[in-house]
């Protein structure tokens, strides 16, 4: 049987030596696990609205705090803290059944309360309320199970001090906001205690660090750079590889006002060559997208053309008398932004426009990175949506003819070029075993387990 | 998915094919293969029935051309076999046909339409991309909801150590235990981490009569471990982490379930001599003299470990390290054990020395009383390639192990392996590696090639 390219993609795991041929083991309880990550985080509250979603940020919330329900590799919504939903119909109420007898890490019992409590306060605009031994939800929401598994609906509680405490398989040890995170077993996790003890994670580290760390042992878990994966020299290391999970775009600050703005928009659009940038900067990693969602997700991406068209881009370009010099924003302590907004400006020279790079905070046009929120198309594009600016469209079904629909309207509004879309990559010692990344991009580290050596 | 109510998965029942078959009459053989043959077709033409997609997409794609002249090519994006898409594309061009188009070649055609048969995770996608003389364009779409996997057949492979699949289940299987009565299996007690399922054997399907619930306070380890043990005035003990449970002894069944850190029994009740209800006829398996002391061991209620604290006491020995799983060999004065230690080395162990080797074996072993070769058998997990454990069988002359047979794969990781009561065969589970569901095999050694 012809295997399905995501699902291959999802466990694409290169072993590049070592652990081939080592007699299978029991997992081992037990051990520290030292995660590296790029990232600074500066709350570890899920509904935090100061943060931006990130995937170092999801996996941190689901090792600490658990959703109702989270999504499957196949989309389909599985039972965490709910064991089973049902609702009499559209526009009905949901009904979520609490799972019993579950704990916060300080202690108290996950009540329909608290869970109730804790949603209301992530959305502010749903009606939420216990019954009994369930939480019953009524909102205008189509995906609202897809919703829920999202981090951001995570069950929070404040203990005494006022600190969000959740239900998830670690607990909160230390935390250094932004700096450095310690988590523990949750001895009495309703699935069960992880077999790792400790989980110790140091933010705020470039690639380069981390992969050092790695090398000197000093690492377990460490984060590597796409277009950097081919040149790294693992040793028994692992490299994994998520799905294509994150999109890079170029973002107008502002709606497209005039006719011109929208012919220079479509000139810069069409004078873009994915290819050569994905052979040369990216060194073959990811996949050139016009289009916002992936084609893994939505089976329909490869009908938005990726190719640079330059004489049409001439031709629109021609159309307008006057060429303004358009500022394109990227982050200075991104390398591979800035290696991108250089080759942008240059193709878009080719075509007869303007563009300066810039590191500045303001410009008219910015090259960025967006996580998509969810494995969820539908999700995933109105996050897109609501992160961008771009105007969030009405869902009248769940089809893949109204995704598209949907998704075209957002294109042709023109405040999104899409560029690439790119998997996470991480690198991992040969003693970590059975960790997996999850379909939102997440670590899944509660059925990980550290080998203490080879049998 | 709005509609979605979610419920516990059902297990699936799962025909033991090769043990049944061999039970039936010869004429009912071939009625009952016939019958499999049609359900394989039935299945295959279920599997290909395309027929409202291909409909679907051909009345858009008629609603945007009219009737006339098109180009039309295909490509199939898709995970779909190039069998399947074949079917398809045939599919669409009658459909097409049906409707009014006739196929021409591009330069002669009012239209292009490029067909692409792709999928997302959970449909298959079909779009069409229509490009009119006039420029116009239009892109159309259809989606259908892919079908559930079907588990890829598996050769088998002759060997000396041989699998019977017995049973197979989305949950999480611990031990499968076949209750004799008689020369052959009528019942099967299935423990998964939250029931004893009890199976019966009628018209050569396993059917459910019962499933006990098992009543636990704590949650449950990862890699939860359990054992079913046949007892001697009751059906079943069944060992979980912390608790221990017991069929009543009287009808009706009910499992009762309680704290417990009682040790497990490491030693199948029929090779120490203990007569089973279950067994009423077995004695000794394979009529063999040698009765082995039992041994039991503590088991750690918060881990998938042994703590290694033994009863009685092995020699000098009253604790060994912690281990995964045991075997023993009985030797004419005593009896030599081996422990998987968690620390990754097997503890060779005589009662009076320790020792500890490194053989390349995995954390799951343990032992069988046959009628091959020396009398007693070591069966060894290890890893195979990256997607299949396997299984092996040593002898050991002296002490050092010698394979006895080829290894026997499985399409997943091994979960469990456990020595079943009669003490000659052995049950391995494991669990899919693409599937994800359990199954569970007894494992036999032939002795006889």
């Amino acid at each position: 049987m012809k295997l399905f390219a995501w699902r291959w993609l999802a466990i694409s795991s290169l072993l590049l030596a070592g652990a081939a041929g080592q007699p299978e083991t029991r997992p081992q309880y037990g051990g520290t696990l030292r995660i590296m990550m790029q990232a600074r985080l500066d709350s570890l509250n899920p509904a935090a609205a100061t943060q931006a979603d990130s995937f170092a940020e999801r996996s941190i919330m689901r090792m600490v705090f658990d959703t109702l329900i989270i999504l499957d590799d196949n989309g389909r919504p599985q039972p965490v803290l709910a064991t089973s939903w049902q609702s009499a119909g559209k526009s009905q109420p949901w009904r979520f059944l609490l799972r019993n007898g579950v704990r916060f890490h300080d202690g108290t019992v996950l009540t329909a309360e608290s869970a109730a409590a804790s949603l209301r306060a992530a959305n502010p605009n749903w009606e939420v309320t216990a019954d009994g031994g369930s939480v019953v939800i009524q909102c205008d929401c189509p995906n609202l199970l897809s919703e829920l598994a999202l981090p951001r609906n995570s069950i929070i509680k404040n203990d005494s001090n006022e600190r969000p405490t959740g239900t998830g398989p670690f607990r909160i040890v230390e935390w250094q906001t932004g700096a450095k995170l310690t988590l523990a077993a949750n001895e009495d996790y309703w699935g069960g205690r992880p077999f790792l003890d400790l989980i110790e994670i140091e933010m705020g580290k470039s690639f380069r660090d981390q992969f050092t760390t790695l090398e000197l042992g000093r690492a377990d878990l460490v984060e590597v750079a796409p277009e950097q994966a081919h040149r790294l020299s693992l040793g028994d290391a692992h490299l994994v590889s998520s799905l294509p999970m994150e999109l890079a775009a170029l973002v107008f600050a502002r709606d497209a006002q005039t006719d011109d703005e929208k012919s220079l928009r479509a000139a810069l659009a069409l004078s873009i060559d994915r290819g050569s940038m994905r052979s040369v900067l990216l060194q073959g990693a990811g996949q050139p997208a016009a289009s916002l969602l992936p084609n893994w997700m939505s089976g329909y991406a490869f009908v938005f053309p990726a190719e640079p068209d330059l004489s049409l881009a001439r031709r629109e370009r021609s159309q307008v008398r006057t060429i303004p010099t358009w500022t394109l924003g990227y982050d200075a302590n991104d390398s591979l932004e800035r290696l991108l907004a250089d080759r942008v400006a240059l193709n878009a020279k080719d075509a007869g426009l303007s563009l300066q790079p810039t590191s500045a905070s303001t410009a008219d046009l910015r090259l960025t990175r967006i996580p998509l929120a969810s494995a969820d198309p539908w999700i995933a594009l109105t996050e897109m949506s609501a992160t961008v600016g771009l105007p969030v469209q009405n869902i009248s079904s769940n089809s893949v003819e109204d995704l598209y629909s949907a998704e075209r309207a957002e294109l042709e509004t023109q405040k999104i070029i899409p560029l690439f879309h790119l998997p996470m990559m991480y690198a991992s010692s040969s003693a970590l075993k059975n960790w997996t990344l999850r379909p939102d991009g997440s670590w899944n580290l509660a059925d990980a387990w550290l080998e203490n050596k080879p049998r | 998915m709005q509609e979605a109510v979610y419920n516990s998965a059902i297990p699936d029942v799962n025909l033991n094919a090769v043990y049944r078959f061999c039970l039936f009459p010869r004429f009912l053989r071939i009625a009952l293969l016939l019958c499999l043959l049609s359900v394989g077709l039935l299945m295959k033409v279920s599997a290909a029935d395309w027929n409202a997609p291909e409909q679907n997409l051909a009345r858009k794609i008629i609603a945007v051309t009219g009737p006339g002249a098109v180009a039309v090519i295909f490509e199939n994006r898709s995970s779909l076999s190039q069998r399947d898409a074949e079917i398809v594309e045939n599919g669409l061009r009658n459909a097409l046909e049906a409707l009014g188009l006739h196929f021409v070649n591009e330069n002669q055609a009012a239209a292009n339409v490029k067909i692409s048969l792709s999928e997302n995770p959970t449909s298959f996608v079909w779009i069409a991309q229509i490009q009119q003389s006039a420029g116009e364009s239009a892109v159309l779409l259809v989606s259908t909801p892919r079908p559930e996997g079907s588990l890829a057949a598996r050769d088998s492979i002759p060997l000396r150590l041989r699998k019977i699949s017995l049973w197979k289940q989305s949950n999480r299987i611990l031990d499968v235990a076949l209750l004799e009565e008689g020369p052959t299996p009528s019942h099967m007690a299935v423990l998964d981490p939250e029931s004893v399922s009890l199976y019966r054997l009628q018209s050569g399907k396993w059917q459910q009569e019962q499933a006990l619930p098992i009543a636990h306070d704590r949650p449950w380890p990862r890699d939860l471990r359990g054992r079913l043990i046949p007892a001697r005035d009751h059906l079943l003990d069944v060992y979980l982490p912390g608790v221990l449970c017991s069929t009543a002894s009287s009808l009706p069944l009910s499992l009762n379930c309680h704290d417990s850190d009682d040790p497990w029994p490491l030693i199948p009740g029929t090779l120490n001599g203990e007569k089973l209800s279950v067994f009423p006829s077995a004695g000794l398996a394979n009529g063999a003299s040698t009765v082995v002391p039992q041994m039991k061991a503590f088991f750690a209620p918060t881990r998938n470990f042994f703590t290694g604290v033994l009863t009685p006491t092995l020699g000098k020995f009253a604790t060994v390290p912690k281990f995964y799983s045991a075997a023993l060999l009985p030797r004419d004065r005593y009896t030599l054990w081996f422990f998987a230690a968690t620390a990754g080395q097997v503890h060779m162990i005589d009662g009076m020395s320790d020792r500890a080797v490194n053989w390349g074996w995995g954390s799951d072993l343990t032992s069988v009383k046959t009628a091959c070769g020396a009398g007693w058998q070591v069966l060894a997990a290890t890893a195979g390639d990256q997607n299949s454990d396997s299984i092996r069988a040593y002898e050991f002359p002296d002490r050092d192990p010698v394979a006895v047979s080829e290894e026997v794969s499985f399409p997943g990781a091994i979960t469990a392996l456990w020595t079943e009561a009669r003490g000659d065969t052995a049950v391995a589970v494991v669990q899919g590696r693409e599937t994800g569901t359990y199954e569970a095999f007894r494992l036999a050694m032939a002795c006889d090639q």
